[in-house]
């Protein structure tokens, strides 16, 4: 393989990595490279195409401050526009010449001799002296393990990755899982199959989402005054900021958006029972929120129906529920979510002394500010280890997180190291600042989500306000970190090995 | 004898079965004869609800599980109690009993049974739902099961039953094993819950309601031909099994119901009078002052297999 090493290579071109790459170009950082397994730009919004996918954070905060979109046609944008959006910004800012598609990597690891990583995607082999990992906090999806669900024999359909080519008219359909997609896919498969019955484990909590068409003259506005758009930006920011009180610290404030939540139902649904399946009985907050004003109708159509029995199995046919019934559908749609990849990425990242990530973050993953992890130089995570906000933009989160590696980077090149690598004792100190302030948060409040590892740790959420998280992600300081040199090597030739101070 | 409650959830996923497992053509149907069916339909409605009955009530539990684990239990043993009145419904329409889409009509114990589970079974706390339950699994269910395999000679009736038996025994282990947790707790706890409960009026209409359901099982068992004492065995089961846990008895509302089935197995109990007055009286309520039955009520069915979507009544 040819020994070209880039100064930084980036795993993944959904927002994220995109996004890094605007901001090292900008950074005086042009000698980049954009790994994506995918034959297109886009991540989530370009694999998200099942009915009603859009966005449920307003899309005036769900896009980077550096790179607006005037026209967003909504207040919460569909998948394909926000697709549309990410492709139109990989070419307003020319980034497509350094992406390297259909190249997905499997694993890569730190050559501490030459003081780069080896980055491998299949047979290929890349070499760059800083890693960005964008590969996505929800980029992969598997059918679950139900019982008998191997044997069924009509169509089973991922929410996440949706067959378009399936006509669901006038069918029977069975959809598993009432999260975040469920609820926007619900609404839809009731105006066209026959029918749909709905199997529900848990309810979450659900708040009237208001969708307005952004009317002509606004577009019109936040184009020409952009200052305009940034205004209506930080008003929605403050307002998600605020809902933190209750969303993420655990407090009277979450009685009250329990109270709303309660109201919706109570409004929408007629049935005291029905009323009663639909009341999630955890802390608002402890589970993702889901934003929806057409799902409790839709549950009300004639054709759909809410089922809370157990399911025992799937059965050639369909479905058997724990009341000895079998329900015979010809489709399922398994809304049950991403692989949460809370071990870190799933291929395989050797780190300084031949540790392997993925062992060391088995159950319970630890980095610094989310971004640097011990033993593993060189390397900046995005939406890593606690970085996860509960009320709030992720892109807002990103963007400090994308700050952060940029800042990284530049120290790296302008002073010209061979490696940076966060302290033992700043990161552990670190984590454990954040598990004693998780103590008091919604999402250590007894549910159990996809948030935590089996035994109950939280290593993907922040604890505090996004404008906390983002503070820290713009200090970075070099005295946080182990430093080796080259300029080291160069004036005593002493082994590169040894250069670290 | 502390169980452990992840493999009791395990053994309850791997024992599911469904309506479809059961031929319900097989022979046997003429072994119930003409004279004994009306009895039998009025004794199978009433098993029938009693199991939705139940199954409202392990709803009301899956609420208050002492563990998220134990709270799974409950949500599957409230869709097995569902299950057994869907059994026992399709035993019915097997029987010849069901004209139609009928669907038996609950009496008027079982409708205020229905109404109190639905105005106070879900603020009623674990101690007081966590005693009442385990009484109701081992008299009701327990006796009349027994008294069924013995006057029934249909071998489909006994197969049936047999995957129900099984059923029950799991919940009565984990019934009795929640009990004794709930005398874990500490006295004073466990008074107050008793104290503030036995003054509300949730648990006086439960009483009042508990009271003329038991015997109206008691007099209808009877007059099939069984000798109470079937009952009351099922009844005294429920002292000895709660006997053998370490701290079930300092739960004040066991003492209370163990108490009471004292009295309901003497048959020569003065109890006996106030208990089929009440009976009688319950006849007598104004059938226009129940609320409309509750949605919950209507999803009984004996169809095995469902497809698309009905509302209402045994909707599927
Ligand atoms: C249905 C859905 C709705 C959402 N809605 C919201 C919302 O409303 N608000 C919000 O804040 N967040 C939302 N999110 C979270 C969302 O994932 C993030 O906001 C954001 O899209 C993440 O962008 P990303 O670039 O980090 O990751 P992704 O968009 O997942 O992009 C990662 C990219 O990396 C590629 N990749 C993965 N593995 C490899 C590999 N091994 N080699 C090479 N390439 C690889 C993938 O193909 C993909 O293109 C939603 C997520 C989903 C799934
Ligand atoms: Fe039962
Ligand atoms: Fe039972």
């Amino acid at each position: 393989m040819s020994a070209k090493v880039y100064t930084t290579l980036v795993i993944g071109a959904g927002f994220t990595g995109l996004g890094t790459a605007i901001k090292l170009r900008e950074a005086g950082i042009e000698d980049l490279v954009i790994l994506e397994r995918a034959d297109r730009v886009g991540g989530t919004w370009r694999d998200a195409t099942y009915p009603g996918a859009a966005c449920d954070i307003p899309s005036q905060l769900y896009s980077f401050s550096f790179a607006k979109n005037p026209g967003w046609s909504r207040t919460y944008s569909p998948s394909a526009e926000i697709h549309a959006h990410i492709t139109e910004l990989a070419e307003r800012f020319d980034l497509v010449k350094d992406i390297r598609f259909n190249t997905e990597v499997t694993k890569m690891r730190f050559d501490k001799r030459e003081a780069r990583w080896e980055v491998s995607a299949g047979r290929r082999t890349f070499h760059a002296r800083t890693v960005v990992v964008a590969s996505g906090p929800l980029s992969d999806a598997s059918l679950p393990k139900i019982r008998g669900i191997d044997d069924f024999e009509g169509a089973r359909i991922l929410s996440a990755r949706w067959d378009n080519d399936y006509d669901f008219a006038g069918k029977s359909v069975a959809v598993i899982g009432t999260g975040a997609s469920a609820v926007q896919i619900i609404p839809e498969l009731v105006k066209v199959a026959g029918s749909v019955k709905v199997f529900q484990r848990t309810p979450g909590w659900v708040m009237p989402r208001v969708d307005l068409v952004t009317p002509e003259a606004v577009k019109q506005v936040f184009e020409r005054l952009p200052i305009a758009q940034q205004a209506a930006r930080t008003a929605l920011f403050v307002a998600h900021e605020a809902a933190a009180t209750g969303l993420v610290w655990n407090t009277p404030i979450t009685s009250v958006i329990q109270q709303a939540g309660k109201l919706h139902i109570r409004m929408t649904v007629k049935d005291k029972w029905l009323r009663r399946q639909l009341t999630p009985d955890f802390r608002a907050g402890c589970k993702r929120m889901l934003m929806s004003s057409d799902y409790y109708p839709a549950l009300q159509a004639e054709n759909c129906k809410l089922i809370t029995w157990p399911i025992a199995k799937i059965t050639p046919r369909g479905l058997q529920t724990c009341d000895a019934l079998q329900h015979e559908v010809d489709a399922i749609v398994f809304a049950t979510g991403y692989d949460v990849h809370l071990d870190g990425p799933p291929y395989p990242i050797t780190g300084l002394d031949g540790q392997v990530l993925g062992e060391e973050w088995s159950g319970h993953p630890q980095a610094y500010k989310s971004a640097s992890a011990h033993g593993y130089p060189n390397l900046f995570f995005t939406c890593g280890p606690n970085s996860g906000p509960g009320h709030n933009s992720l892109l807002v989160y990103v963007q400090g997180q994308i700050d952060y590696a940029v800042a990284g980077i530049r120290t790296i090149v302008e002073q010209d190291l061979r490696w940076l690598d966060v302290k033992k004792d700043v990161q552990d100190a670190y984590n454990a600042s954040i598990q004693r302030r998780l103590r008091s948060t919604t999402w250590m409040s007894g549910c159990s989500s996809w948030y935590l590892t089996a035994d109950g740790f939280n290593a993907s959420m922040y604890p505090g306000f996004a404008t906390q998280y983002l503070r820290q992600m713009q200090d970075f300081r070099i005295r946080d970190y182990e430093v080796a040199s080259n300029a080291a090597v160069r004036l005593w030739n002493i082994p590169r090995d040894l250069a670290a101070v | 004898m502390a169980m452990d409650m992840d493999e009791m959830l395990q053994k309850i996923k791997d024992r599911q079965w469904a309506l479809a497992d059961i031929d319900w053509d097989a022979p046997g149907v003429e072994t119930i004869s003409e004279d004994f069916k009306p009895k039998l339909k009025a004794f199978m409605a009433d098993l029938c609800w009693i199991e939705n009955v139940g199954a409202r009530g392990f709803a009301a539990m899956a609420k208050k599980a002492p563990t998220p684990t134990i709270a799974e239990i409950y949500r599957y043993f409230h869709a097995e109690e569902q299950r057994h009145a869907n059994a026992e419904l399709a035993l019915m329409k097997r029987w010849g009993m069901l004209e139609g889409d009928e669907i038996p009509e609950p009496s008027v114990n079982i409708r205020m049974a229905i109404e109190w589970l639905d105005t106070y079974a879900d603020d009623m706390p674990l101690s007081v739902l966590g005693t009442v339950i385990p009484m109701l699994e081992v008299a009701l269910d327990g006796a009349l099961l027994k008294f069924l395999l013995e006057e029934v000679h249909d071998p489909v009736c006994h197969q049936v039953f047999e995957k129900i038996n099984n059923d029950e025994s799991r919940h009565i282990a984990v019934d009795f094993e929640v009990l004794d947790l709930i005398g874990h707790a500490r006295a004073r706890k466990l008074a107050i819950d008793f104290v503030s409960n036995v003054a509300s009026p949730g648990l006086i209409i439960g009483a009042l309601m508990y009271v003329p359901l038991l015997n109206r099982m008691r007099n209808n068992l009877v007059e099939m031909g069984l000798e109470p004492e079937k009952l009351y065995a099922a009844m005294n089961r429920f002292e000895k099994l709660g006997r053998r846990g370490e701290f079930t008895h300092r739960v004040p509302l066991f003492q209370v119901l163990r108490v009471h089935s004292k009295m309901v197995v003497n048959s020569e109990h003065p109890y006996h009078l106030l208990a089929n007055s009440m009976v009688k009286l319950s006849e007598y309520y104004p059938k226009a002052l129940f609320r409309p039955i509750p949605t919950w009520f209507k999803e009984l069915t004996y169809e095995p297999v469902t497809t698309g979507v009905k509302k209402g009544m045994n909707a599927a």
